[in-house]
């Protein structure tokens, strides 16, 4: 398999040298054209619908952005929002005039039962 | 260069026949090195149809004709890459994937069919097979380039698009890989 003459380093040589020889360049089948023009067509196909998509969500992105810069530029009546602080609304809550947990407590020492 | 610039400027322009010129006029040479990349003649025509595929994909991307070589040489070097990684994934399921029954038919019917020069040439391909299957891939590929294609160092270069000393290294170190594996075989 190996010429048996020479350094390893020639003998390497001579059987890489064989081996071009024996791997001639193989002829193409004839179908090599049509399915090469057939993977180019898928990839291009697959690229188009890819590249449509792409786009068609760019644009549904860019609405959506537009219709939410609208809204939210459109001045809206507040609702069931107080603009009070809390120490209002608390006092509005608990008027000063009925302050029933700071009543006076009447204390009966005669009764024993309470 | 096989084919004149004015070509490669008109494929480049999306001119279908003229790719299709280019690709008729170097379809021959490139089946012939990823024969000898990949040793596997099956998958050839397969491996150089990705490899015109990613040509006609990249072409615009190439900036002076001059180089469209060494660019087809590198879109080459690469497909017969990435099939070498893929098949050392696949090689474990492939022969346990036929029954011992199979296997002897198989080689009864090579027996009959395949003549006495073409067993000693598919000896020479397994023996060197065996002998690159201690090298990395892309070792493996890089070393194909220089000793059986027979690229110069400056051709190299430019398909690698990396200097010349660390090709060199490269280089170096796989041969002596497959030298020693060359000289365990001899014994």
């Amino acid at each position: 398999m190996s010429p048996m003459r020479g350094s390893p380093e020639e003998r390497l040589d001579a059987l890489f040298q064989a081996y071009r020889e024996a791997c001639p360049d193989p002829d193409p089948s004839p179908n090599f054209m049509p399915h090469l023009w057939q993977r180019i067509e898928a990839r291009q196909t697959f690229t188009f619908s890819l590249r449509r998509m792409t786009s068609g969500f760019v644009t549904a992105a860019l609405a959506f952005s537009v219709a939410l810069g609208v809204y939210m530029a459109i001045p809206h009546k507040s609702q069931g929002y107080s603009t009070q602080s809390y120490i209002e609304a608390l006092a509005d809550a608990q008027p000063l005039d009925t302050p029933d947990i700071v009543g006076t407590v009447s204390l009966d020492l005669n009764d024993p039962g309470k | 260069m096989l084919v004149d610039f004015e070509l490669i400027k008109r494929a480049q322009k999306g001119d279908s026949a003229a790719f299709n010129e280019i690709v008729l006029v170097y379809r021959k040479r490139i089946l012939g090195k990823i024969a000898r990349l990949i040793a596997r003649p099956e998958d050839v025509e397969d491996v150089a149809q990705e490899v015109f595929l990613r040509l006609y994909f990249s072409l615009d991307q190439l900036r002076t004709p001059e180089v469209f070589e060494p660019w087809l040489y590198r879109l080459t070097v690469n497909a017969a890459y990435d099939h070498l990684r893929k098949q050392r994934r696949r090689q474990e399921f492939r022969i346990s994937d036929l029954s011992e029954q199979q296997v002897m038919m198989a080689d009864a019917a090579a027996g009959g069919k395949v003549e006495r020069e073409e067993q000693h040439q598919k000896k020479i391909r397994e023996f060197v097979d065996s002998l690159l299957s201690g090298v990395s891939e892309s070792d493996r590929v890089l070393l194909m380039m220089k000793e059986v294609e027979g690229l110069s160092l400056k051709e190299l270069e430019k398909v690698y698009d990396v200097n010349e000393n660390a090709l060199k290294v490269r280089l170096f170190r796989a041969r002596q890989r497959v030298l020693k594996a060359f000289g365990s075989a001899e014994r």
